[in-house]
């Protein structure tokens, strides 16, 4: 193959020609031909086919000529008009081999270019192949990336719409009740001072000697009526009192629109929480506020109090009996931790992996979305910080928000 | 490259018909197997053909000797025109020392015409050859048919080409001789650089053509 691979258009000698033709039959159709034995010799008088040894007697010698040229000689001891013929045929026969020479050459290299370009061809598929399989995967990465930027811009909305909600209703509440709680509460003071105008009247009845009124005094029991009404009105006013500082609770609480930051006390975020859920906790257990001293912290107070309220609510809701909700708060390593411990149901260790994923709930339809806790975290996570859940089932579980102290 | 066989005081000369199919380069071939007559000429070998379309190369073996004893051959290829065998015809054109472009001159050929010589030169690159310097001679046969684009047109559109424009009639004959001769004599300075034909062989241009055509 090697030596063949000269190309279709190169130089044949007269042994190439010939190559493929059974020698012993040439040589015996010449020799009948010719009436006598025959041999070919090349241009150069080398020894191609037909008698090895040279002829004897009188020798007559053809020439064959091939593309323009003497390419060898025949020889025979023959008349010449049949030598002739025989190399007129043997010329048909060399042209003939060349034919099938070129052809078969050009047929290889073809075969070879062609193969090359399917190779190349090959190549550039897999090429391509790769950059599209690439894609493909990166495509799917993009996607991923696509859904969760979805999912937190979700969470966004939701906790958005919430305080926003929580926000109205507070600034409702706020503006509904604040007057006339001001006005109970200055019309209480009001009665009280009167009261006390009453009471004074009271020892110049009784000095006064007159048994009549004395005695209608005595069988209304006005000692006592005057004595309560004070205590009453007093109680009254710490309620109203109570009720104007839920308010302001809930103000602060709500005070969405302060998304920026501000310079708090986490204890009094968790304070106003307690006093927002103070209801709904005051039903299932206990509240017991275990406070440090916090450093003050620059942070978005509304939504960390948000996270303290989710995890206040929850721990309320883990209540099967009545129990026990310790909140401790305080500082170390630079970190302001803050522990909400629940004597509640805990969470089995089957789904503890899963309580941050969003829209992962166990209550039951249309009672909880699912969010609270992934929207908390999101919020502690934006301060820096981190959430720590242990809970035992049966036994408790402890919330632990850490978040780093600014420098 | 022409190949130059010392020991045997040879140079053989591959000069190669291109164009698109059914164009005429077959012709071509033919009729100068009529018209010239140099010392020694072969018969045109068919490799192979289908209906009359070339499928290898066909080739026509011309040849003389110079003054000096040398024997110059003059190989005239032509190459399947049929876009499918694009890898023959960059075979064929391999090592050629000269080529003749042979277009077809009606209008509805255009874009075969324009196809076809990207190709030679997309295929002049890839084996090797320098487009730029390849002796080239553009003929527009089919002169004889009618709806044909004019001369006129033609030299205009290969204004800016820098290659002799031949027009020819291969089946009636004209232009081929023409054609022909312009290709020896585009194609002789790059064989005298290499061979020194005119200093070593006592062979000028006017001379090697008069021994191609003879007569």
């Amino acid at each position: 193959m090697e030596t063949r691979c000269r190309g279709y258009d190169s130089a044949l000698s007269l042994r190439e020609l010939l190559s493929g033709i059974p020698p012993d039959k040439l040589s015996s159709v010449l020799a009948l031909l010719l009436g006598g034995p025959a041999r070919i010799i090349s241009a150069d008088g080398a020894w191609v086919m037909g008698n090895v040894l040279p002829l004897a007697g009188k020798v007559e010698k053809w020439p064959l000529v091939y593309d323009l040229e003497v390419t060898g000689y025949l020889e025979a001891v023959a008349d010449g008009a049949k030598g002739q013929a025989a190399a007129s045929m043997l010329e048909l026969i060399l042209l003939s081999g060349a034919r099938y020479y070129m052809a078969s050459e050009l047929h290889l290299e073809v075969v070879k270019t062609d193969y090359e370009e399917l190779q190349r061809r090959h190549a550039a598929l897999q090429e391509s192949e790769a950059r599209y399989r690439s894609l493909a995967e990166s495509l799917e990465e993009r996607v991923n990336e696509q859904v969760s930027t979805i999912e937190s811009a979700h969470r966004c909305l939701y906790q958005a719409e919430k305080l926003a909600s929580v926000g109205q209703l507070a600034a409702g509440v706020a503006h509904e009740i604040n007057n006339p709680i001001g006005f109970i509460r200055s019309n209480l003071g009001t009665a009280l001072s009167y009261l006390q105008k009453i009471q004074s009247m009271s020892q110049q009845i009784k000095s006064s000697g007159n048994v009549e009124l004395l005695n209608i005094w005595q069988s209304a029991d006005l000692d006592f009526v005057l004595e309560d009404f004070v205590s009453l009105l007093q109680e009254s006013m710490e309620g109203a009192d109570r009720v104007a500082r839920i308010v302001a609770d809930l103000k602060d609480f709500s005070n969405v629109d302060r998304a920026a930051e501000e310079v708090v006390d986490l204890n009094e975020c968790i304070r106003s929480a307690c006093n927002v859920a103070a209801n709904q906790v005051s039903s299932h257990a206990d509240l017991k506020l275990e406070l440090g001293v916090l450093p003050l912290l620059r942070c978005r107070a509304g939504h960390l109090s948000q996270v303290f309220l989710n995890l206040l609510l929850n721990a309320a809701q883990a209540m099967k009996e009545r129990g026990e909700i310790c909140i401790r708060s305080s500082v170390a390593d630079g970190q302001i931790v803050i522990r909400f411990i629940d004597t509640g149901c805990g969470i089995p260790d089957e789904i503890i992996h899963r309580i941050f994923d969003p829209f992962f709930t166990t209550r039951d339809v249309g009672e909880g979305t699912g969010l609270g806790l992934t929207v908390s975290r999101d919020i502690v996570v934006s301060h820096g910080g981190h959430i720590e859940v242990d809970s035992k089932a049966g036994a408790g579980t402890t919330f632990s928000v850490y978040l780093p102290v600014n420098q | 490259m022409a190949d130059f066989d010392e020991a045997a005081r040879k140079l053989t000369i591959k000069l190669v018909y291109y164009g698109p199919a059914m164009s005429g380069k077959t012709t071509n071939l033919m009729r100068l197997h009529d018209l010239l007559s140099p010392d020694l000429k072969g018969e045109i070998m068919t490799l192979e053909t289908q209906n009359d379309r070339t499928l290898f190369f066909d080739v026509l073996p011309l040849g003389f000797r110079t003054s000096s004893g040398m024997l110059v051959k003059l190989k005239l290829y032509t190459v399947p025109g049929q876009v499918a065998h694009d890898a023959t015809r960059k075979a064929v054109l391999s090592r050629a020392d000269g080529v003749v472009f042979v277009a077809d001159s009606q209008r509805t050929q255009g874009v075969n015409n324009s196809e076809s010589f990207q190709n030679l030169e997309d295929n002049a690159y890839r084996v090797g050859l320098d487009f730029e310097t390849l002796p080239l001679v553009v003929q527009f046969n089919k002169r004889d048919l009618p709806n044909i684009l004019s001369e006129e047109e033609i030299r205009e559109r290969w204004s800016a080409a820098p290659w002799p424009l031949m027009m020819a009639s291969a089946l009636a004959g004209r232009g081929v001789r023409e054609t022909f001769m312009r290709l020896l004599e585009v194609t002789y300075p790059v064989l005298d650089r290499n061979f020194l034909l005119h200093k070593d062989h006592d062979m000028d241009a006017r001379a090697f053509i008069a021994a191609v055509a003879g007569g």
